[in-house]
Formats: C-alpha cells, sequence, structure tokens
C-alpha cells in the first residue's frame, strides 16, 4: 500500500518541485500518474520511493507511506526491500560490467545466501529472456534490452510495490507494449503499480487503470505564433547510394542506396539499434562511412550541410546565457532573426538565464534555437526530438519544423513516438538488417501492415483507433 | 564523398588470454603497490628493473597494452623531458619520465587484467569500508564512460562549430580557450550521471548493513609464486646492486 498525504516539496535553488498531492495506491492497482512537463511528476516518484527525503534536501511537508512505513523515518534500504523504483534513462541507472551482476548487485543487499542469489538469479534470467546476454555489459544493450535488464534487477528483489519514473520514453513501441503487458500481471498478482507517464495512450484498454493527473501550468501562452520565415530555397535532392557502415565489428549499413527530397519532414522509424541515430550521423559528416552521400541541387552535387539537434541537449550547452548560447561564433548574425527564434522558441524570458537552468524541454528547444541560428543550408538533422516534451510541446516542435519545411529545407528526425511520426511528410522504416523496408509517404506507409511486420513493430491498438477516428 | 571520424575507443580492454587474468586482484594490488615504491630508487637501479619489468609484461602478454598507454601520454612525457632537461639536468629529465612511464606500466598491467568487480572485492577484502570500494569501482568503471561521453560532447561542439581541432597539437594550444565548451557539458553529464547511480543504487539497497556477497576470492599457487617473485626482486634491487 502507497500512500502519500499532501505531499509536497520545494527543491533549495529551485522554485516549487512538487504542489500538494494526496494519493492511495492499494495492492493489485495500476495507477498511471500523468501531467504536463514541470508538474512534479518525478519529484513526486522521488517521494513516493523515499528518494526524497533521503538523498535530496529541500523543504518537504505532508507525508508519505509505504506498506505502513513513513519513509521520512524508515531507511532508505528498508522502503528498497518493500518498493522497486525503475528510472526514466536506463542507461544511467547501470552499475555493474555483465547483465548476471547487475542482478546480484540487489541480491547481494537483500542479504541473501549464495544459494538464493543464484536461484533467483536464473529465474529472472529466463523470465526476462536475458540469460543468452547474461555475459554482456549493460552498456552495449538496446534501450529496450537495458530498459528490461532495470526492471529484471528490480523484481528479482521481489518488491511488493513499483514505482516506474517516465520507462516508456525510451522504447519503441513493441518493447514498450510488453512492458505494459508485463506490469498489468504484476498487478494482478496483488501487487501496486505507480506509473508516471507523458504517453498516456499507451496504457489506453489497460483494464483497471487508475488515472491521476498532476496540474501544471501550460507553457502553451509563451508561444507567439510568429510567421516570419526564413527565404525560400530552391528544391534539393539527397542521395545516398552504397553507403556502409561499420560499428564495433557489427555491420549497421550494407550498401544502402535512399534518396529523400526536400521541402518535407521526413521520419525515420525502426526499433532500438536498427541505425536510426547511425543515418543522422552519416547525414551530419560526423559517422566513417563507405559510400556516397550528397546533395544534388539541378545538376550539381553538394557536401551535405544539415544542422543536428541531439538527443542530449546537455552535450552543446555551455555559455553563461541563452543569448550567448545562440550566438555563438555566428558571424554578423540577422538579430531580428535572432528574436524570431527566441519567441518561436518560447525563450523570450529566458533571454538572460543560464542554459544549465532551464528545464529539460528548454534545454531542447535551445539546441533547435542555436542549431537554426547557424542557418545550415539544407535543413535539421533531429535525434528523439520528442524524447521528454509533453503534447504541447511536441506541437509546437511539430509547428517550427513545419514552417522549415514550407521554405525549401529537409527535416529528418528518428523518433520511437509514433504519434510524432504520423505527422511528417514521409516516413522511412529501417528494419533489424538496417535495410529500408518503406520509404513513402505517411499515410501509406502507416495503412501497410506488412512493412511494420518487417521492422518487428507492432503498431498499437490506440494508434490505429486513433488513425481510425481521424480518418472518419 | 567520404567523411572521416575521429571516434575510436581509448579504455583498456580485459586482456582475457593474460596469465595475470587469473591472479588474484590483491596480489596485483600488491604488484602494482610495489612498483609504485620501486620509482623511488635511483636510474640505474631504475634502468634494471625497467628491462626486468618489460619481460615480465612480455610474459603477461600485456607489453602492448602498456605501450598503447604510455603512447597516449607522449605529449606529457615530451614536454616533461624537455623542461626538466632545460631547467635541471639530462638524468634528472630521463629519471622523471623513466618513474612516469613505470606508473603508467601499472595502471596497465593491473586495468587490463582486472575488472573493476574484482576491484572492488579485493578493497573489500582489504578492509576497506563497502561504501568506499563500491564508489572507487564505479569511479575507475565510468572511466570508459567518460571517455564516450567526452567523444560525443566534442561531435556535438563540432556540429555548431565550436569544438577545438584535436588532431593538430598547435591548433589545439592556440584554441585552448574554447575548452570550456568542452568541459562544462562534461562536468554536467558527469554529474548528472553521478546522481543516477546514487538513486539507482539506493533503490536496490546500496545502504543495507545485512549485505552478503555472491563472488568469492582465493589465493592460489600462482599468487604465492607472484608475491615471493616481487619481494625477492624488491630486495635484490635495494640491497645486493
Amino acid at each position: 500500500m502507497l500512500s502519500a498525504r499532501q505531499v509536497s516539496f520545494r527543491y533549495p535553488q529551485e522554485g516549487q518541485g512538487l504542489p500538494p498531492t494526496s494519493l492511495d495506491i492499494a495492492p493489485g492497482d495500476l495507477t498511471l500518474i500523468t501531467g504536463p512537463s514541470g508538474c512534479g511528476k518525478s519529484t513526486l516518484a522521488r517521494c513516493l520511493m523515499g528518494l526524497i527525503p533521503h538523498l535530496y534536501h529541500g523543504e518537504l511537508s505532508g507525508e508519505v507511506w509505504l506498506n505502513g512505513y513513513r519513509t521520512s523515518e524508515t531507511h532508505m534500504w528498508q522502503l528498497a526491500e518493500k518498493a522497486g523504483m525503475v528510472f526514466q534513462n536506463p542507461a544511467a541507472q547501470m552499475l555493474a560490467l555483465t547483465v548476471e551482476d547487475e542482478i546480484i548487485f540487489g541480491l547481494e543487499n537483500l542479504g541473501l545466501a549464495r544459494t538464493e542469489i543464484k536461484a533467483r538469479l536464473e529465474t529472472v534470467l529466463d523470465e526476462f529472456d536475458l540469460a543468452r546476454m547474461r555475459d554482456r555489459n549493460p552498456q552495449t544493450l538496446s534501450g529496450g534490452e537495458q530498459q528490461k535488464l532495470a526492471l529484471a534487477a528490480i523484481m528479482a528483489r521481489q518488491p511488493e510495490t513499483l514505482i516506474l519514473d517516465e520507462p516508456l520514453s525510451m522504447l519503441d513501441t513493441t518493447a514498450a507494449g510488453n512492458l505494459i503487458a508485463y506490469l498489468e500481471r504484476f498487478a494482478a498478482d496483488g501487487k501496486a503499480v505507480a506509473m508516471f507517464e507523458h504517453r498516456r495512450e499507451y496504457l489506453d484498454g489497460v483494464s483497471g487503470l487508475r488515472l491521476l493527473t498532476l496540474e501544471g501550468k501550460s507553457k502553451a501562452d509563451d508561444f507567439q505564433q510568429n510567421e516570419r520565415t526564413s527565404p525560400s530555397r530552391s528544391s534539393f535532392k539527397v542521395e545516398i547510394e552504397g553507403l556502409c557502415v561499420q560499428l564495433g565489428g557489427r555491420a549497421v549499413f550494407q550498401n544502402l542506396d535512399l534518396s529523400i527530397d526536400s521541402r518535407q519532414i521526413v521520419g525515420v522509424v525502426g526499433r532500438n539499434g536498427v541505425g536510426k541515430t547511425t543515418l543522422l550521423r552519416v547525414l551530419s559528416g560526423l559517422q566513417r562511412h563507405c559510400g556516397i552521400v550528397n546533395v544534388v541541387t539541378g545538376a550539381r552535387d553538394q557536401k551535405p550541410d544539415f544542422g543536428m539537434v541531439f538527443q542530449n541537449s546537455d552535450l552543446q550547452l555551455f555559455n553563461a546565457s541563452v543569448r550567448d548560447e545562440i550566438l555563438y561564433r555566428v558571424q554578423k548574425p540577422d538579430l531580428a532573426y535572432y528574436r524570431w527564434l527566441l519567441a518561436a522558441l518560447g525563450l523570450e524570458p529566458y533571454e538572460n538565464t543560464p542554459p544549465l537552468l532551464l528545464s529539460e524541454g528548454e534545454k531542447k528547444r535551445l539546441a533547435l534555437g542555436l542549431t537554426l541560428m547557424r542557418r545550415p543550408a539544407h535543413g535539421l538533422l533531429l535525434d528523439e526530438p520528442s524524447l521528454g516534451q509533453d503534447s504541447i510541446h511536441k506541437t509546437i516542435l511539430v509547428r517550427m519544423l513545419r514552417t522549415l519545411a514550407d521554405t525549401g529545407q529537409l527535416v529528418i528526425m528518428t523518433t520511437h513516438d509514433l504519434t510524432l511520426a504520423s505527422q511528417a511528410d514521409r516516413l522511412i522504416l529501417l528494419g533489424p538488417d538496417g535495410k529500408v523496408v518503406a520509404n513513402g509517404a505517411t499515410d501509406v506507409v502507416l495503412q501497410d501492415q506488412a512493412v511494420w511486420q518487417k521492422t518487428g513493430i507492432t503498431l498499437p491498438a490506440w494508434f490505429l483507433r486513433s488513425r481510425h477516428e481521424e480518418a472518419h | 564523398m567520404r567523411i572521416g571520424q575521429a571516434g575510436r575507443a581509448r579504455q583498456l580492454v580485459l586482456v582475457e588470454d593474460s596469465p595475470l587474468r587469473r591472479a588474484d586482484p590483491r596480489t596485483k594490488l600488491f604488484i602494482s603497490g610495489a612498483i609504485s615504491l620501486v620509482v623511488m630508487m635511483s636510474l640505474d637501479r631504475l634502468a634494471i628493473f625497467l628491462g626486468i619489468y618489460t619481460i615480465f609484461l612480455m610474459w603477461a602478454r600485456l607489453l602492448m597494452p602498456a605501450v598503447q598507454q604510455i603512447w597516449r601520454l607522449k605529449w606529457v612525457l615530451l614536454i616533461l623531458f624537455a623542461v626538466d632537461w632545460w631547467l635541471i639536468s639530462l638524468d634528472h629529465a630521463v629519471i622523471i619520465c623513466a618513474r612516469l612511464v613505470l606508473l603508467t606500466g601499472v595502471f596497465a598491467l593491473f586495468f587490463s587484467t582486472t575488472t573493476t568487480r574484482e576491484l572492488g572485492l579485493a578493497l573489500e577484502k582489504l578492509w576497506v569500508p563497502y561504501r568506499y570500494a563500491f564508489s572507487l569501482s564505479l569511479a575507475f568503471q565510468s572511466l570508459g564512460l567518460l571517455d564516450d561521453e567526452w567523444r560525443a560532447i566534442r561531435e556535438a561542439q563540432s556540429s555548431r562549430g565550436a569544438n577545438p581541432e584535436t588532431s593538430s597539437f598547435w591548433r589545439f594550444v592556440s584554441r585552448v580557450g574554447d575548452l570550456v565548451s568542452l568541459t562544462v557539458p562534461a562536468i554536467v553529464l558527469t554529474t548528472k550521471r553521478a546522481w543516477a547511480i546514487t538513486e539507482a543504487s539506493y533503490a536496490r539497497g546500496f545502504d543495507s548493513p545485512h549485505r552478503t556477497s555472491y563472488h568469492t576470492l582465493a589465493f592460489s599457487r600462482l599468487d604465492a609464486v607472484l608475491m615471493a617473485g616481487t619481494v625477492a626482486l624488491i630486495i635484490l634491487l635495494y640491497w645486493r646492486w
């Protein structure tokens, strides 16, 4: 039983982390806790697990009870025996050098005998289909496999309550579907599940699902509908011929041919590890490869000049203010364009704010802004742009990308997010062997079930339903 | 058009076929400690030891990893040698560089044959509190990730025209001010990762007082031979020659 009574928390250096919130989660409940970015979902998850106040300092009020223990007065290790927590980024929570040791770590901390550890290890390896990769380094696994391992390491400890903080954000739809099915079975066994997630549509149809929505300020009003655009460019085509890429001894692409026209948004979709990011890296000039990659404008071949927006915006931000960040190393900056970018990205109020103090969503938009300020000749490459973004931010992102495509640029984005992918003009589906299994108009590709089967992605029922409703 | 990429693996790879891979990590810690004492010797004895140590590395199939580690320090060694020679003497320059080479070789010897889990276990057996043993082994484990992150930051910065050209030494020196574009993201990522690992470990009962250990360590005949040999060599070097 998990219970919060008017619990609120304020981080020392920031504003409100979590407004007063109450909830009760009984054994057998699968509760989805959702809400816009910045409403305090992760903070509430940490409060329920006891990480707040044990690891975080700040102003905590109210109380949280976990299986009869008041979290603020109970040792963290005792709370961890009752509940397990799976975090948003599976790669960041890997502690060991092998899959096996990752699971053993939690079992050793329970004080179990060697034989019991061995028995539980084997059970969990089989249950989660991890036995064949037991000696592999967790950092070499795909995002879906890492999330599975993170869950396995927790489940081996046999907790009565499971808390998951945005567990779907890095998973493709198949891996997400598998995780949700597992959680349904876990709750059916009389255990409690608290799942914090933006993507509530993934849980449509889950029987007995309880929904709790945290309120937060909508940031939609921060954005201006400014229609200023860049000058229109002549059309071009990206031509890829015989592309081969080797990574860690594995052939990601072998003799790949691809042709992509400008003036459109292209979504690249495929399961974890099929080479989506590698394709963007090739186009941005960061990836060693063989074969030809050219931009063809009329009869002329050019080297591609794309701006790349990375999955992790922390890789790029280092200046003292948002203004300095966007204008860094820009020769003779067009200040009118700069002001338009600030307004369009909702960053005007933060012009003099250090980028490191922005929220994750704001950092992502800043990374987009600094890339656009460079005015790349051919367009933008975005790696999982909707990661950690709520629906409002996604709408704003798509609006921005549409503006770019309309001015003649090419926008290519990799994504697991089918809602975002369905807003692209064209979809490229990558199969498990790095081959293109579909390259066509979004509506046509989305209707072709056979090509989705080749990618190993199952279109979830909620997605097909929403497409059907849109069509009618 | 062909496009190059600077990225290449830098972390030490475990040499599975090295005889030292079978040795107890406590023995390797002892050997490493003993070699670290040897660096205090005079140049002639140090030269003898370097010769013996090279043969030992060849036997242990660790010469290449050691040479690769030393090669990565080429600029540091070169500058150190030049400055010491110019300001003090040639003998001093040689001995300082020889000591650095030896210590780098020790690092390669240990981490090419020992996993970070084995290091943590060895420290625990040597009565280092679990909290510190775990943290230290995790810190060494993170070195490889740091390298990956550093490369990712360089790529991300170069894509916005803010990255120093590391392939050219002099351009690197001339644009050393740009290092802030690399160090700030590196500090942010490291801090975030440290927090994520702390949360993940506490959520799995890291601070439990009832912890047991699944893996065990045991000394073998090889360990006895290696330790006796190390002690004998040091005694010979200090008192005989």
